[in-house]
């Protein structure tokens, strides 16, 4: 199944793009996409603290443990700072 | 409440238009925090910032701090508003305002939300220097 995959600021830099396409196995974990997007795009690793890294599903902090769905909207991103 | 309200604007804010829009009959007070570019951070002179935001969910996270807010605080009115783009020094990037009855509480719940803001909604700032720019990251335990 297919998901897009959004970058902010800092990740968009890094990857070189605001927005992917990240094919996905039916049922995967939150977990198991964000592990995904770092095979994806071993640059942001290589960039960022991962620990640092936040991470969002269909625009909700990931609690890691959601069942990604097709179509879902997925973005990782640094630790805000508006204001 | 009904009249709270949560945007995201790349066109200059009006404090006072923001501070005013909303003045609820019941209320004595209105704090506003005028949040704007500050020339000097930590020594080094910036030029102008960028904001970016990934605006539905940004503005998803504002509205949870405004019904947060709500139930926290005894306060009538709340209202935010975030500037993206480029900013000029001195330009106001956040204006956070909330009326209740009774100052202490509007003052409080102001600190809550602009200190929940920078922690919660995404919006990203870059600081561009004569010699580069850097995205800043976690601008929340600055200050």
């Amino acid at each position: 199944m297919k998901v897009k995959l959004l970058f902010f600021g800092a990740t968009a830099d890094t990857v070189g793009k605001r927005e992917a396409e990240l094919w996905l196995d039916e049922n995967s974990s939150a977990d198991s996409a964000l592990e995904r997007i770092f095979a994806e795009f071993p640059i942001l690793e290589q960039t960022h603290q991962k620990p640092s890294l936040l991470f969002s599903v269909n625009r909700e902090y990931s609690r890691g443990d959601e069942i990604i769905k097709n179509g879902d909207e997925l973005a990782i991103f640094t630790a805000v700072s508006g204001g | 409440m009904k009249d709270d309200f949560w945007e995201i604007t790349d066109q200059p804010l009006d404090i006072g238009d923001i501070s005013r829009r909303v003045v609820p009959a019941e209320c004595g007070a209105t704090v506003t925090l005028d949040g704007y570019v500050r020339r000097f951070t930590n020594g080094r002179e910036t030029e102008y910032l960028v904001y970016e935001a990934y605006e539905p969910m940004a503005l998803k996270e504002m509205e949870k701090l405004v019904s947060r807010a709500q139930e926290a605080f005894d306060v009538s009115n709340i209202g935010i508003v975030h500037r993206i783009g480029k900013l000029e020094i001195g330009e106001t990037s956040v204006v956070i305002s909330v009326a209740s009855p009774h100052r202490r509480a509007a003052f409080e719940a102001c600190e809550w939300l602009i200190k929940e803001l920078k922690r919660t909604v995404p919006i990203w700032k870059k600081e561009v220097y004569a010699d580069g720019e850097i995205w800043i990251e976690g601008e929340g335990s600055r200050d």
